[in-house]
């Protein structure tokens, strides 16, 4: 940095400015990241008993399944499960945090989970249906905290590392070329005052 | 299009008389009865659902005609057991009377067309996956729905399809299909049954109705579904008091019954689906008092009906092991599988 400072006046003033303004850039960076830091903290606040939940839900569902197909003769489990009645469509909306663009799920179900008859088919496969049902919803909801989440923590990591450049890199550099540059005008200003004695001497002699 | 079924009255205490003997089926019955000694015992099945892990419980059935290899995965199991499954029914339907095997070889034919009949109008490939054990084969089932040639099927499954395309295109609900099947399959139960004067396999029919009915009940009001017009014709219980059952409470179902047969089988399963939010007890309280009528079968020396009940039990006893080798393979806890089988 200070092998291609100019150590003028202009030079001065402008890295004055410079500093002002990274000072002004590290203060809102470092306001946003504590922002970020604290929106993130409450997502994964979230996430941890949702994840819970899901697993929860999931294993239930599978628990249930597992009951229900052992039951049922396999040509009915076939029949049963093959052409499904409940329709399912996603709508992807973006919303922002912080300036970060991060995704909202929304779920439109329609039709019943249940697509079978019940003479042939097993109490528990309603079960587990409606358990399935149950934990998709929770799914959603999972995966669209857990994107959040991480969008968010790729903004914060980045953030981070420019309130770091600013703080430990280029103030600290900014700070140190104006105090080179104003040593340097005021060993010129000193050299001027001393040259202009010697002359005023020599005159009077 | 068909006849009306009359609401049968009980008049028996827990389960109706099994008929009279029929000295035709002398040698038959000698056979499954030899046949019936050597299936599972409740012990082994227990043993089995208390095993330590899915290699411990293969290797409890290895003695016996399961035997399985120890490192088979589901699928290979899955095979096994619907080899044996079909090999069962091959030889019971070939100790019956030719029109009480076409009774029971139709329920894969039902199956099937269930099967077929949701493909075709849902405009998905027909596929050659269907079961080889109905009267029907199963390679002409491809061909006939894909003509829609509904009338070289046998009567009673093509009333039965006629029937469930109606259904179908009332509301293009693919669970009416099921709904008319099921029922056309009772319907065609019960009149076979009249038809051939069996009251064996008459009051077995009933059963299984009323057995299906109060499941189907308790299912409903269990998902809350607003479905009322789901239940089978031709069992002892009306289907008005069903439709009552699903208005009230938990606690208030078992007392209408009371006065029924089947009231001890639905007072442990309804309690039990208060309680833990399944069916398992109910499914198994429902077995077994169809077990407990097919057991009566032992105070006849020779007739139909300890045929069919060895054919029944017997396929229970497939689905049991099914179920508990699956339950081992997956971890599940032994509570559950002893719930179900006990």
């Amino acid at each position: 940095m200070l092998a291609n400072v100019n150590a003028t006046r202009m030079e001065l003033l402008g890295l004055r400015k410079r500093v002002v303004l990274a000072t002004r850039g590290h203060h809102l960076l470092s306001e946003k990241r504590d922002e970020i830091s604290r929106q993130l903290i409450g997502i994964a606040r979230k996430i941890k008993p949702l994840r819970k939940k899901v697993e929860a839900e999931l294993l239930e569902t599978s628990r249930r399944f597992m009951m229900a197909r052992a039951s049922m003769e396999p040509e009915d489990i076939k029949s049963s499960l093959e052409i499904p009645i409940r329709k399912f469509s996603l709508l992807v909306k973006f919303s922002r945090i912080m300036s970060v663009e991060v995704p909202e799920l929304l779920q439109k179900a329609s039709g019943e989970i249940i697509c079978y008859g019940f003479s042939n088919t097993s109490g528990e496969m309603d079960v587990a249906l409606m358990a399935l049902d149950r934990a998709f919803e929770s799914l959603i909801e999972l995966a669209e905290k857990e994107k959040q989440a991480r969008l968010l923590a790729v903004e914060l990591q980045m953030t981070r590392r420019r309130v770091n450049v600013l703080e430990h890199v280029l103030i600290p550099d900014l700070k140190s070329a104006i105090r080179f540059i104003f040593d340097k005008l005021a060993e010129a200003e000193r050299d001027n005052t001393s040259r202009l004695m010697k002359i005023a001497d020599i005159i009077r002699a | 299009m068909f006849e009306m079924i009359e609401q049968p009255v009980v008049n028996f205490h827990l389960y109706p008389s099994v008929g009279e003997e029929d000295w035709r089926y002398c040698f038959a019955t000698a056979e499954v009865r030899t046949l019936g000694a050597g299936m599972l015992s409740k012990t082994e099945l227990l043993n089995m659902a208390n095993a330590v892990d899915f290699a411990d419980a293969v290797d409890l059935l290895s003695s016996g005609e399961y035997a399985l290899p120890a490192r088979a995965d589901l699928a290979e199991i899955e095979n096994i057991l619907l080899v044996k499954r079909s090999e069962v029914r091959k030889l019971a339907c070939g100790l019956m009377d030719e029109s009480i095997a076409e009774l029971f070889e139709a329920r894969d034919d039902f199956a099937n067309m269930r099967l077929a009949l949701r493909r075709t109008l849902t405009d998905k490939e027909l596929g050659l996956d269907y079961s080889g054990d109905g009267n029907v084969a199963a390679e002409r089932f491809e061909d006939i729905f894909a003509r829609e040639d509904y009338y070289s099927l046998p009567f009673y499954l093509a009333e039965a399809v006629e029937e469930a395309v109606l259904g179908y295109y009332q509301n293009k609900d693919i669970r009416q299909i099921d709904y008319a099947i099921d029922s056309a399959h009772a319907r065609h139960n019960i009149a076979t049954a009249q038809r051939l004067e069996n009251h064996f396999l008459l009051e077995l029919f009933r059963m299984q109705i009323d057995l299906t009915n109060i499941r189907t009940m308790l299912r409903l009001k269990f998902t809350e579904s607003q479905l009322r017009d789901v239940f089978l014709a031709g069992g002892y219980i009306d289907p008005r008091r069903l439709k009552h059952c699903i208005e009230i409470d938990y606690e208030a179902i078992a007392p209408l019954f009371i006065a029924s047969p089947y009231y001890p089988a639905i007072e442990q399963g309804v309690s039990y689906l208060a309680a833990e939010k399944s069916f398992l007890k109910l499914e198994s309280c429902c077995w077994e008092h169809l077990e407990g009528f097919l057991d009566s079968t032992d105070q006849i020396s020779a007739g139909i009906q300890p045929v069919i009940a060895y054919l029944l039990k017997k396929e229970n006893e497939i689905r049991t092991v099914r179920l508990i080798l699956t339950a081992k393979k997956n971890f599940l806890d032994t509570k559950l599988i002893l719930d179900r089988i006990s």
